[in-house]
């Protein structure tokens, strides 16, 4: 098990944002207004607001935009899509007992299935109301932006759900299992995970783990690839218990007092070597020519001894 | 050697494997690592979009016939099982048919029950099945067609012919031999053809003279009425498959199911000795000489074989799997099942002694896989690079698979399936003088 990085942490330029129902409401009307021309096999809530539904994948809205997973649009998607406009405030308290304090990330496993573990400690909080606290049911979102090379296999992540691991999750973008990482496109997983805010209040830890696969890696001559992990955007999803279609809103719990540990994760996948390649071909072809002069020449000498015993016998 | 009562084995078989389904069940529900076979759940999930009048291809990664995903439709309703019981039907009725085989060659029983328990005991083939593979199925259809054959029904062997190349290409190799094998001297109308019996006997060479097949013999008389209905009727099955299924489900059928199997190149490790070639040189455009020559030791050891030991249909077949399956550009643990369901039927004619001769050829054969396993294992669990060294890894497997073939041919009393009508005439009627 490797020992946890650190991360740095992430722009100053990203706040908390709070959206609320009818903000998202809006946004998603506008975005499915823009989506109109688009070819988009994916046409069954056109003209519904993908945002309203509590189950919603934020990620699939930034794939009906955009073609391929591409950080800068991501970040910007993350921070202008979801809108910071005309919205009422969540009272201080609530919101800042949903801040991220802790975000320690790690690789665990060797070779080439691997778990990305994920821990989250939210901040501690002095005693709430408690009429305040348990009217909020919320759910936490981790995007995480998976590096080319890696791949998760969103089968695996459905025999975890219907284990109760996660609340929800999916796979975005390639999903092609089995090319190689210079013949696939990057991908991005998206998981939910219910959270009671209750239990917040005791500085509870939060840790996933997402199982992960490397592809094939190009050749190198170090016979290594290097696969670097970034943040995972952790955003928070929270409606009131009496009245789930008024009150909803999205906030993103990591902040510029998040501590996030020190350098990237970084995964070391074994590749081809461009120098075999001469050799190799040469030995496997040898082979395959030895082996198929050793099997005609066993099955004729055996044939003709055949053919002369009978003629032998014939005589 | 003790005296064994098939019957007995075949209930055994049974309880045995239905015990390893409930128990793949339990382990699926509680242990991390899954009993089931990955594929069984893609068969699966491509069989519930059928249930419900959707493409089977929905399902990434699906790439099998149609019929495969029908045949598991109940799995959406009756139970999730369903398909992994249907597939150890099979597995049992493979061990039917072989004791069929072999009794109507009348091979003694108890040298007919050991080579069945080959096939009913082995460990690849009973996880296989309650894995939840469908080789077992491809199996059972390659041995009912040689029943049939056996039998003189050639209609009816051509129809589960042209069925099973649909199903999974590779029987086409099986193609030319079974044409052989129909030699109008054997199959004769309104006569059902005579069968060559097994005989303990050392040196029991074919003495009514059988004709050993040469391309001089087969081109004098290709154009036999058994012959063109063989080819035309599994000819004419196999593209109204085709065609029935491009009809309902168009280029994702032809390309999944068919194409995909004829161009597979996968770079990613198996026990093929080309798949690091193939790695170091995908996406780089291979020349035409190129594809030639890794297709040539193929062509060549197939052609080879077919036209040496066509008559002795069964272990015609047999030699040409392991070849076929040495020779591709992939191997996987479920080819073996191919040449596993044959063997039990050459077993009674070989002279190999269990010690040493067959016991060094398993274990050799055994050995080479597990060291190719371990390097493997280095690889994919520890992330070790060890490309090379599991490369040449496949370069001894390939030799064990030589070897094993070599001293198969060796020690195989050659005995042709079919002796000719007109001389078992002669020979009943010298007995009756």
């Amino acid at each position: 098990m490797e020992a946890s990085r650190c991360i740095p942490c992430i722009s100053l330029l990203r706040g908390i944002l709070l959206i609320w129902f009818p903000v998202c409401c809006l946004l998603g009307q506008a975005l499915s207004s823009e989506m109109g021309g688009s070819a988009d096999s994916n046409s069954v809530n056109r003209d519904a607001n993908p945002s309203c539904d509590f189950n919603q994948f934020l990620t699939q809205s930034y794939y009906e935009r955009f073609n391929s997973l591409d950080d800068h649009d991501f970040d910007t998607f993350i921070s202008l899509e979801i809108p910071c406009g005309i919205y009422e405030v969540l009272p201080d308290n609530y919101k800042s007992i949903l801040e991220v304090s802790n975000l320690q990330r790690n690789l665990i496993g060797e070779g080439s299935h691997r778990q990305l573990s994920t821990s989250i400690k939210f901040q501690t909080q002095p005693a709430n109301s408690v009429s305040e606290r348990i009217s909020y049911s919320c759910q936490l979102i981790i995007l995480e932006r998976l590096p080319s090379g890696v791949f998760a296999d969103p089968f695996e992540l459905e025999h975890l759900v219907q284990r109760g691991v996660f609340r929800d999750v999916a796979v975005f973008g390639d999903t092609n299992l089995e090319l190689p990482s210079f013949l696939s496109n990057r991908s991005a997983v998206e998981i939910h995970l219910d959270v009671d805010p209750n239990i917040l209040d005791h500085s509870a830890d939060i840790n996933l783990e997402l199982p992960l696969h490397a592809r094939y890696q190009p050749l190198n001559e170090s016979g290594y690839s290097t696969v670097k992990f970034g943040n995972p955007d952790v955003i928070v999803r929270c409606s009131t218990k009496e009245n789930v279609k008024n009150q909803r809103c999205f906030f993103k719990a990591t902040s510029d007092d998040t501590n996030m540990n020190g350098d990237d994760i970084v995964w070391r996948i074994p590749c081809g070597r461009k120098a075999h390649a001469q050799l190799v071909s040469t030995f496997t072809f040898v082979a395959a020519l030895l082996s198929t002069i050793v099997i005609v020449c066993t099955t004729s000498s055996c044939h003709s001894n055949l053919r002369l015993y009978k003629g032998r016998k014939q005589a | 050697m003790p005296t064994i009562n098939f019957h007995s084995l075949l209930v055994f078989s049974v309880f045995f494997r239905v015990a390893l389904i409930l128990y793949g069940e339990w382990q699926d529900t509680h242990l991390e690592v899954r009993y089931t076979d990955v594929d069984y759940l893609v068969f699966s999930d491509a069989a519930s979009y059928m249930a419900v009048g959707d493409s089977p291809y929905k399902r990434t990664t699906y790439r099998y016939s149609p019929l495969l995903a029908f045949l598991l439709i109940p799995n959406s309703f009756i139970h999730r099982s369903w398909g992994k019981f249907l597939f150890s039907a099979s597995d049992i009725l493979v061990g039917y048919f072989i004791h069929y085989i072999l009794k109507k060659r009348k091979v003694p029983e108890n040298l007919s029950n050991y080579s069945v328990m080959t096939w009913l005991f082995n460990p690849f083939t009973f996880t296989i099945g309650t894995r939840g593979n469908c080789e077992p199925i491809v199996c059972a259809l390659v041995l009912w067609i040689i029943i049939c054959l056996m039998n003189g029904y050639v209609v009816q062997s051509a129809f589960w012919y042209g069925l099973v190349v649909h199903f999974r290409i590779y029987p086409i190799i099986y193609s030319i031999p079974i044409l052989l094998v129909l030699d109008p001297s054997c199959f004769q109308s309104g006569q059902k053809p005579v069968l060559r019996i097994w005989s303990a006997v050392e040196g029991d060479k074919p003495k009514d003279g059988d004709k050993c097949c040469s391309l001089y013999n087969l081109l004098k008389s290709i154009f036999t009425r058994d012959r063109l209905t063989f080819g035309l009727i599994s000819g004419g099955v196999f593209l109204l498959c085709t065609g029935l299924f491009y009809h309902l489900y168009g280029w994702e059928f032809l390309h999944e199911a068919l194409l995909y199997h004829l161009t597979r190149t996968d770079p990613r490790h198996n026990f093929s000795i080309y798949f690091y070639h193939i790695y170091l040189n995908y996406g780089n455009n291979t020349s035409m000489v190129e594809r030639l020559i890794s297709f040539l030791p193929q062509f060549v050891v197939q052609l080879v074989l077919i036209f040496s030991l066509a008559q002795d249909l069964p272990f015609c077949l047999f030699v040409q799997t392991v070849a076929f399956v040495a020779f591709n550009k992939v191997i996987t643990a479920q080819y073996f099942v191919w040449f596993f369901c044959l063997l039990p039927l050459i077993l009674p004619w070989s002279k190999m002694k269990l010690k040493w001769q067959g016991l060094s050829c398993i274990l050799l054969w055994i050995g080479a896989q597990t060291h190719w396993l371990l390097w493997g294992y280095l690889l994919e669990f520890k992330g070790k690079n060890v490309f090379l060294q599991l490369w040449a890894a496949g370069l001894l497997f390939l030799a064990a698979n030589v070897f094993v073939l070599v001293m198969t041919i060796r020690h195989h009393r050659y005995a042709s399936i079919f002796r000719s009508v007109e001389h078992a005439n002669s020979k009943n009627m010298a007995k009756l003088k």
